[in-house]
Parts: structure tokens; C-alpha cells; sequence
């Protein structure tokens, strides 16, 4: 009978969402956060959840650019904030 | 006749995860999601990085598992040396460091 596939979701869309909502959640945290290592972590959150999003999409060697990238710059943040000084 | 699904559309008992790899990348993604919430949610600064350390590995283990790529693994070692290298800068740096001109034995 017409109309009996209903449109579900595969299992890697479902992994996109959960993605997704997580890089947003880290952005958002990222943005509210007032002490610089939580902002940092909140930074480590974002860029753990945007990489399934790279992989699923097959850009691979993006992801392994931005994995390499991505902690350098956090320590040359590092590099800015001490502790007791915020 | 059999009908044949839309193309992109899949059948609800095909959500039921049937293959091991399947399997194994629910088992990650909820480590995942566990660790993102625990981070979010823990109020302690220092308690956040094993978190953060347990969301790494995961996205490891998602990466590898996701798409049958030779070059998912090299990017899944790159993801797992560079997270963890991130986090343990981050907590030698919160948990004070070394001080200038300081030599540990």
C-alpha cells in the first residue's frame, strides 16, 4: 500500500543530530562560560563534536588537519591564561 | 511483489542496530553523550577534563567506526594524540606548572 514507508531517520543521521546539538551545546558554553578554562574546555567539547560531522561527509584528510590544528592553537591560548589571573 | 523503500528512508526495524559495527558505534556515541553532559554539568573546573578525556575517546572510536576509509584511522590516531595532548596541557596549565626557572628532578 502506497504510503507505508514512513520517513525515519539511519542510524548515522541520528549520530549527526547528537552531533550537532553537542557542538552547539559547547558553542553556547563557550559563549556563558566567564572562567578562560572552561572556556577552553568548552572549545575541546566543540571541536570533538564537529569532527563525526567531517568524517561522515568523507572529508578525512579535513579532519585530520583540523585534529592537528585545532590543540596548537589551544596551547598558544594557553599561553595567555595563567591561573589567578583571569 | 516486495516494495522497495524510498530511496534515504529505511524501515523502523532497521533502526534496531544488526551489524557489530553498528553496535559498536551506539556503544561510542553514547560514552560520547555522556561525557559531553558530564562536562557540561560537572561545577568543579578539574573535574571536567577526565570528562572531556572520555568525550576524546569516543569521538576516537566514532571516527574509526564510522566509514570504512584507510585515512579514518590515520585521522582517529591524529583526533586521539591531539585531544589528549590538548587536555593534559589544559590541566598541567590549571594545576600551576612548572614555575619559571623550577627544575624537577
Amino acid at each position: 500500500m502506497p504510503g507505508a514507508w514512513r520517513r525515519v531517520s539511519t542510524v548515522n543521521e541520528i549520530l549527526l543530530w547528537l552531533f550537532g546539538a553537542i557542538a552547539v551545546t559547547g558553542s553556547v558554553y563557550t559563549g556563558i562560560s566567564r572562567d578562560p578554562f572552561r572556556k577552553l574546555i568548552a572549545i575541546g567539547l566543540l571541536s570533538g563534536a564537529v569532527m563525526p560531522l567531517l568524517i561522515d561527509r568523507g572529508y578525512v584528510d579535513i579532519a585530520i588537519a583540523l585534529s592537528l590544528i585545532l590543540p596548537v592553537s589551544t596551547i598558544v591560548v594557553l599561553q595567555l591564561c595563567r591561573k589567578g589571573e583571569p | 511483489m516486495v516494495q522497495q523503500a524510498p530511496r534515504g528512508c529505511l524501515e523502523v526495524e532497521e533502526l534496531i542496530p544488526a551489524s557489530p559495527d553498528q553496535v559498536a558505534l551506539w556503544v561510542c556515541s553514547l560514552v560520547a553523550l555522556y561525557g559531553a553532559v558530564r562536562v557540561i554539568t560537572e561545577p568543579d573546573t578539574l573535574r571536567k577534563l577526565p570528562f572531556l578525556n572520555v568525550f576524546s575517546f569516543a569521538i576516537s572510536g566514532i571516527i574509526a567506526l564510522m566509514i570504512p576509509h584507510p585515512l579514518a584511522l590515520v585521522a582517529a590516531v591524529a583526533y586521539f594524540v591531539g585531544s589528549t595532548f590538548e587536555s593534559n596541557a589544559i590541566a598541567s596549565v590549571y594545576a600551576g606548572g612548572m614555575e619559571k626557572g623550577e627544575h624537577r628532578e
